[in-house]
């Protein structure tokens, strides 16, 4: 569905994407994951033609967004960042103007427009000026636009942005449920969102692809985080000792707490999972065991850790350009 | 074609949807209203060589001058600040439509707005006694002050163009509007004759706007106005595109 390869921008003196390739398939729904300025809008904004690529080849639906740049926008529903509408319009008043814009003809319109009104839940305020709206209702109004046109391919950009958590609830579950018919690119910088809706996730960071996986398969690798916690009650210095010693752990961190037990958090060695023989040290020794968990890794450690390697290894390559300059 | 009529229609709804094309058109009939009073006062005296519509027209330099940098402010000066154009480029139009559109919009006001005067028209008609009306250079009239002013538009929409500033773009047209309506009619007072002098009454729209309003429809102001027209809605359209090459 998109094919995008070594799309690099450059705006005045700022390299806003640097050799960034992927691809979507038919029928995925992917989740473009960055910090603010990280690049997401941009390659977004070069999908739907609305700014052009300074090199670099990227496709939608097999035509090559620069050449065929009408016959892309026809195939694609964007919802722009902070969904920018004409707040002087009405809600129905709106879609009609921009279903004409697309090209639907008449009859197409007059059935797909209470369509789109049903799925983005919107029938009660068709008749509401969009400037009285609330923030979550405008969301689905620049939803239902990018749906108008039955696109081949969805591009939200930020759509839960701005919204109360009810609301957020509500445009995540909408987005599930036209991911079974759509293809999908939506970018957001809040992690759970991408972990609850998304099937594959790219990361993306200082205009570089870091990452691009299954939400499962990324903390599978990575397995950033994952810490055991332990709490046991016997002598301090022995249970650190002891507990140090165990296979596959990589370092820990012993702390007692008031009432005579020690809180050791351990980090294992990367892929390992150490927590049977932490178990058997603790029997053997014949102390008292009260917790023994494993935090479960999320998309925000990995991300947090992906991005800071990222960012470590900027910094040592600036750190030999000063030392070649000295 | 169709993408044009949609945006326009989406232009004319924006002006009657927020109050603008109301003040627009009351600022307008109430000078244009209390000048007409005025002028058939006046001419109730005795008679004169002038008549009461030659003097309307006249005032042409008003509107143009006021009314254009109004409301072509808004045009795409808005659509910037407020991010639509990103809505508006990324639907399968093009940027010289979406121009044009905003252009044919505002001409359409304004010609609505002259139109309006047109019940002076009648008035005249029905009150005036002893004398016909002559149609010719009321028809001729009404042709000069809209080919004067969709020019007036397109610079006005040039200057919206390049901005998100409403109030900027505003200020920008009504000083090039100054420029090529005020100063130039001043410059042919200090230049009366030579070379300098043809040129400057040859361009100035108020010795052009003298023909129009006798019944005289020359047919190179009238090319001049449109190559002028199609200069600046081209720079135009070339500015909407500048997003994608800057």
């Amino acid at each position: 569905m998109i094919k995008v390869e070594n799309l690099t921008k450059r705006y005045a003196g700022v390299t806003a994407l640097n050799g960034v390739s992927f691809e979507v398939q038919r029928g995925e729904i992917v989740g473009f994951l960055g910090p603010n300025g990280a690049g997401k809008s941009t390659t977004m904004r070069i999908l739907t033609g609305f700014i052009p690529a300074s090199s670099g080849r990227v496709e939608v639906a097999g035509l090559d967004v620069f050449e065929d740049s009408l016959a892309v926008r026809e195939r694609v529903g964007y919802m722009p960042e902070n969904n920018p509408l004409y707040t002087d319009m009405r809600v129905s008043e709106y879609l009609k103007f921009r279903s004409k814009l697309k090209g639907l003809p008449r009859a197409e319109r007059r059935e797909r427009i209470p369509e789109v009104l049903d799925l983005c839940g919107l029938k009660d305020v068709s008749h509401r000026i969009i400037g009285h709206l609330s923030k979550g209702y405008r969301q689905r109004v620049g939803l239902a636009d990018a749906l108008l046109a039955e696109p081949d391919l969805l591009i939200l950009d930020e759509p839960t942005i701005g919204l109360d958590p009810v609301q957020i609830r509500q445009v995540r579950q909408l987005i599930k449920d036209l991911g079974k018919r759509h293809t999908i690119l939506l970018s957001t910088h809040i992690l759970p969102e991408v972990e609850m809706t998304c099937n594959r996730v790219i990361i993306i960071h200082r205009g570089r692809i870091l990452a691009s996986d299954t939400p499962e398969n990324l903390m599978k690798t990575l397995n950033a985080g994952g810490l055991i916690q332990v709490e046991v009650h016997g002598p301090g210095s022995e249970v650190q000792a002891k507990l140090r010693a165990v296979e596959d752990v990589e370092s820990i961190n012993a702390k007692m707490i008031e009432d005579g037990y020690v809180r050791v958090l351990m980090t294992p060695k990367s892929g390992t999972d150490p927590r049977e023989k932490i178990y058997q040290t603790v029997v053997r020794n014949g102390w008292t065991l009260r917790e023994l968990t494993r935090a479960r890794t999320t998309l925000e450690d990995i991300f947090v850790q992906i991005t800071r390697e990222e960012d470590e290894a900027e910094e040592e390559r600036r750190e030999e350009r000063r030392s070649v300059l000295r | 074609m169709t993408n044009v009529l949609t945006l326009l229609r989406r232009e004319l709804g924006a002006y009657f949807a927020s109050v603008l094309g109301y003040v627009v058109l009351m600022f307008f009939l109430v000078v244009m209203g209390v000048t007409f009073g005025v002028i058939v006062g006046y001419l109730n005296r005795g008679p004169t060589q002038l008549t009461a519509m030659k003097i309307m027209f006249s005032m042409f330099w008003l509107p143009s001058l006021v009314v254009v940098p109004m409301i072509t402010m808004r045009l795409l000066a808005e659509e910037k600040r407020a991010g639509t154009l990103e809505m508006l480029m990324t639907a399968p139009v093009t940027d010289f439509e979406v121009v044009f559109a905003k252009y044919l919009g505002a001409v359409t006001l304004y010609t609505i707005m002259w139109a309006l005067t047109g019940f002076y028209v009648l008035i005249l008609q029905r009150f005036s006694v002893g004398s016909t009306l002559d149609l010719g250079p009321i028809f001729s009239g009404y042709l000069g002050v809209i080919v004067i002013g969709q020019f007036f538009i397109a610079i006005g929409l040039l200057a919206s163009s390049m901005t998100n500033n409403q109030i900027a773009a505003a200020l920008m047209s009504f000083a090039v509007v100054f420029l090529l309506l005020i100063v130039l009619n001043w410059l042919t007072y200090l230049f009366p004759s030579g070379v300098l002098g043809k040129v400057f009454h040859a361009i100035s729209s108020f010795d052009q706007m003298e023909d129009f309003q006798r019944g005289i429809v020359d047919i190179r102001p009238l090319v001049l106005y449109a190559s002028g027209t199609a200069l600046a809605l081209f720079i135009a359209t070339r500015v909407v595109e500048s997003r994608k090459w800057r």
